[in-house]
């Protein structure tokens, strides 16, 4: 084929890529939008809570949201000032939902980082010793993985403050900043994660090591862990590496609880107080910001999967 | 209300429905120290103190939570004190004059005081404070609420003011003792709500460091502050170098950074631990009654089966709430007899022989209200139509096992043949029903320093509507108790008061319109280091008389 219609089939790829990814964005925030006004009570009403406000702050209260607007219309003018680049002010918070985005983004991913570090220090290791080992490793191995995934990362929390600190003392128990607060929450988010990791690598190991090049390899007179690293680590990543959006998602659910326990600033914190309070714009803005996440992250990988197994590569063409 | 977090309006803030967040609470001046040990307070050290919700919004004259009073009470002071009687004593204003009419009153404001900014504290600043409240772009959720006849406040010279209302409103020194009408310095206030929900300037003891949402807020010493309130337990500056209060929602990790020394108090001990931590010997428990709205249950008189007087009284003879209450809780919060505390201004002793356990009695007054037949499950019925009664319940913002309770409670019920169900919800699930009275049962609590809490729960312009959000969940209307509530408005004599508002809680047991349950009391759980932490009349720690010894 011809360069002119390489070149017109990978503008088409990027065109309905990027097509895509704002009808992803676009649902988002949409179904947020649809879900919030189902649930029962009006903004005004879940603004004020249980209190006992004068008319004219209420009348303050409607007028300042323009809450009195008709449902389709808000949600218009919400897409029309997404588009301009204006995500709206919390109902809430006295501040704008960039700010408020802005404030609580640096300490989730900082959070976020660190687990994911964790995990793949922890996984990957624990993956190349185990797979095609005796029966009894394996056991042990999927054992404690299936307690890693199991446990509610809530209780996992509570229970590595009361022993690392309260009893042993080795960490502040929550509210702190610096690394000495960030070891605990970061191991509560890991352990799914790390468990999750292991598994799906095993499995890609396993499943390579079976292969006939393997034996080639061997027969080369390379030794296992040669095997094991040089060759099959890099295969079995690829199905890792599609784990690894879906793992965000699941990172960003244990955010909601680890913040909270820890007491640490963070999305997770945002989100829960916006949800329960009818903030909109803020649960709105979370999850449009999720959404680009993904979005970022889902083609970032399919980018990785090129990197990483060269068969692809022909296949794109 | 629900102390627990508020949505959104925070959120988390935490609250509950009906409850929740909304404790307001009066918060007055210092009363008599509770506090930890004796001995010779020394100067010096930092409290660190725990709290489960936080302010969604630091601005008290825009916040309806009880966690703002605590967290600004600190750095702001009042125009007057209040203490547990309901007397009235000097702050920042030293003496005040009340009109014959009871519509004006006329404060002398003391000299010599500044805001920790450096503005001076004068006559236009109280000015500027309560302009600032009722003005409806500060969108309170409380204060403006306290003083709806509120006209104006006019400057008479530098160090004295005037304010007047349309009508005689006797609340209003026990109002204007709450950190809901703390004076903000001037200054702060000129720069608009976005500000001031996180910076607050005052004239008090501490001042505000920085207020860290999520995690907490740090104060320090105010060098020159030698103005606390009539009734505190020392003059001049605080003895703690520094405050800092931190913000752990969780129970268990709250009880664990005091257990291990982490911390040197926490609020809201959860009962179940109240033994625990009085077992350990480096720690106490520091209990504080709170005045206000007692944790009841509120049936709906307007609608449904407790539209019928026989039914709701036969539900509350024949539930025994107090053995419930005595059992579940060991004796840590006491059974209540009226609607109110007992260390409420205008509480009725009389109430406490009311409401006896007697289920035969509530059995015929089930037969008179003609539920007599039986279905097949044991339930009474009527026409064929079972005794059910919808209890609008927010599992989720439940607190100090209210959750556990409701359950025995319908366990008991089921026994006089009345079929209780939950119908669970989230807040703003629970807000929607009772605007829409779709209910027979609600529960709540509401701390308030005042027996005119009893407005806010009975009287008739207390039902909610579409319109506005009220209170009175049991919907209950009877011009007799209007007539009362409305006297009780126009005598600041606190005998004639009390006077009226034990009527008012004979007439509402009377007539079933609310089944109390039990009294709150604050549970604070405190290292034996900390000393001299005091309350407030709404039953919340006070820090200005506080001290710290050596770890």
């Amino acid at each position: 084929m011809g360069d002119g219609e390489v070149s017109r089939r990978i503008v088409r790829t990027v065109l309905v890529r990027l097509g895509t990814s704002l009808l992803v964005l676009w649902g988002a925030v949409t179904a947020a939008f649809v879900a919030l006004h189902l649930t029962p009570g009006s903004v005004v009403d879940a603004l004020i809570g249980s209190n006992t406000v004068t008319p004219q702050v209420r009348a303050q209260i409607i007028a300042d949201y323009g809450l009195d607007r008709p449902l389709w219309r808000q949600y218009l003018a919400y897409l029309g000032r997404i588009l301009h680049g204006d995500l709206g002010r919390s109902y809430q918070l006295h501040e704008s939902v960039a700010s408020a985005l802005g404030s609580q983004l640096a300490p989730s991913l900082q959070l976020t980082l660190v687990s994911i570090g964790l995990a793949l220090i922890v996984s990957t290791p624990l993956a190349l010793f185990t797979a095609r080992r005796r029966r009894w490793i394996r056991a042990l191995s999927s054992g404690i993985e299936l307690v890693g995934v199991s446990i509610p990362t809530f209780w996992a929390a509570i229970l590595l403050l009361t022993v690392f600190s309260f009893r042993l003392g080795w960490f502040p128990a929550a509210g702190a900043t610096g690394f000495g607060g960030l070891v605990l929450p970061a191991v509560a988010v890991a352990i799914p994660v790390t468990a999750l990791l292991t598994q799906v690598t095993r499995e890609g190991l396993e499943r390579v090591l079976e292969e006939p090049f393997v034996l080639t390899a061997r027969a080369r007179g390379m030794s296992d862990a040669g095997v094991r690293t040089r060759h099959a680590l890099r295969h079995a990543a690829l199905p890792a590496v599609t784990f690894a959006g879906w793992l965000f998602g699941l990172m960003l659910g244990a955010l909601v609880p680890v913040e909270q326990i820890f007491s640490r600033p963070g999305l997770g914190q945002l989100l829960l107080t916006a949800v329960g309070g009818k903030d909109l714009p803020i649960v709105m803005g979370v999850v449009l910001f999720t959404a680009l996440v993904y979005v970022v992250v889902s083609s970032t990988l399919d980018v990785l999967y090129l990197v990483i197994d060269p068969r692809l590569r022909g296949a794109a063409r | 209300m629900l102390r627990a977090r508020r949505p959104a309006g925070p959120a988390l803030a935490a609250a509950a429905v009906l409850a929740a967040a909304l404790a307001l609470a009066g918060c007055g001046g210092t009363d008599a120290a509770g506090g930890t040990g004796s001995g010779t307070p020394v100067r010096g050290g930092t409290l660190v103190y725990a709290v489960n919700t936080e302010p969604v919004n630091l601005d008290p004259h825009a916040s309806p939570q009880d966690v703002t009073g605590l967290f600004t009470r600190p750095a702001l002071d009042s125009l007057v004190a209040l203490d547990a009687k309901g007397g009235v004593h000097p702050w920042l204003a030293t003496a005040w004059k009340i009109s014959a009419d009871q519509k004006s009153y006329t404060f002398t404001l003391r000299t010599g005081v500044k805001f920790s900014d450096g503005t001076p504290f004068d006559a236009a600043a109280v000015k500027t404070n309560l302009d600032h409240i009722v003005d409806p772009r500060t969108k309170s959720q409380l204060a403006a609420g306290f003083i709806t006849p509120y006209t104006g406040t006019t400057v008479l010279d530098d160090h004295t003011v005037r304010v007047d209302f349309s009508r005689p409103h006797s609340p209003f020194l026990a109002a204007l003792a709450t950190a809901y009408f703390g004076i903000e310095s001037p200054a702060s206030l000129k720069k608009g709500p976005d500000y001031l929900a996180r910076h607050v300037v005052g004239t008090g003891p501490f001042v505000i460091d920085a207020f860290t949402p999520h995690q907490g807020i740090t104060y320090h010493r105010n060098p020159d502050y030698n103005w606390g309130p009539e009734g505190a337990a020392h003059t001049g500056p605080a003895y703690l170098d520094k405050l800092q209060i931190k913000t752990l929602t969780e129970d268990s990790v709250r009880l664990g950074a005091l257990t291990s020394g982490q911390v040197d108090g926490i609020a809201s001990v959860p009962p179940a631990n109240v033994r625990q931590v009085k077992a350990n010997p480096r720690l106490t428990i520091l209990s504080r009654e709170a005045p206000g709205g007692n944790y009841n249950y509120y049936p709906n008189t307007a609608s449904g089966v407790f539209a019928d007087l026989r039914v709701r009284q036969a539900f509350r003879a024949g539930i025994d709430f107090r053995t419930i209450v005595r059992k579940l809780y060991f004796g840590t919060f006491s059974p209540a007899s009226s609607p109110i505390a007992p260390n409420t201004v205008g509480y009725d002793p009389a109430t406490g022989n009311l409401g006896a356990y007697d289920p035969a009695q509530a059995a015929r007054l089930l037969d008179e209200a003609g539920w007599t037949g039986r279905d097949a499950q044991g339930y009474r019925t009527k026409d064929g139509r079972r005794l059910v009664v919808r209890w609008s319940f927010a599992k989720a913002f439940a607190r100090e096992q209210r959750d556990v309770l409701a359950v025995q409670v319908q366990a008991e019920a089921k026994k006089l043949g009345i079929d209780v169900r939950f119908e669970d919800g989230t807040f703003t699930e629970l807000i929607a029903r009772q605007v829409r009275g779709d209910y027979d049962l609600a529960d709540f609590s509401w701390q308030r320093a005042d027996g005119d809490a009893l407005r806010n729960l009975f009287a008739s312009a207390s039902i909610s509507t579409p319109r506005s959000f009220g209170q009175n969940s049991a919907r209950y209307k009877d011009p007799q108790v209007d007539g009362w509530l409305n006297a009780a408005l126009a005598t600041t004599d606190l005998a004639q008061r009390s006077a009226l508002y034990a009527k008012v809680q004979q007439k509402v047991l009377a007539d079933g319109a609310v089944f109390p349950v039990y009294v709150f009391d604050y549970l604070l759980g405190a290292n034996k280091r900390a000393h001299g932490i005091a309350w407030e009349p709404q039953a919340y720690p006070t820090f200005y008389d506080a001290w710290v010894t050596g770890k």
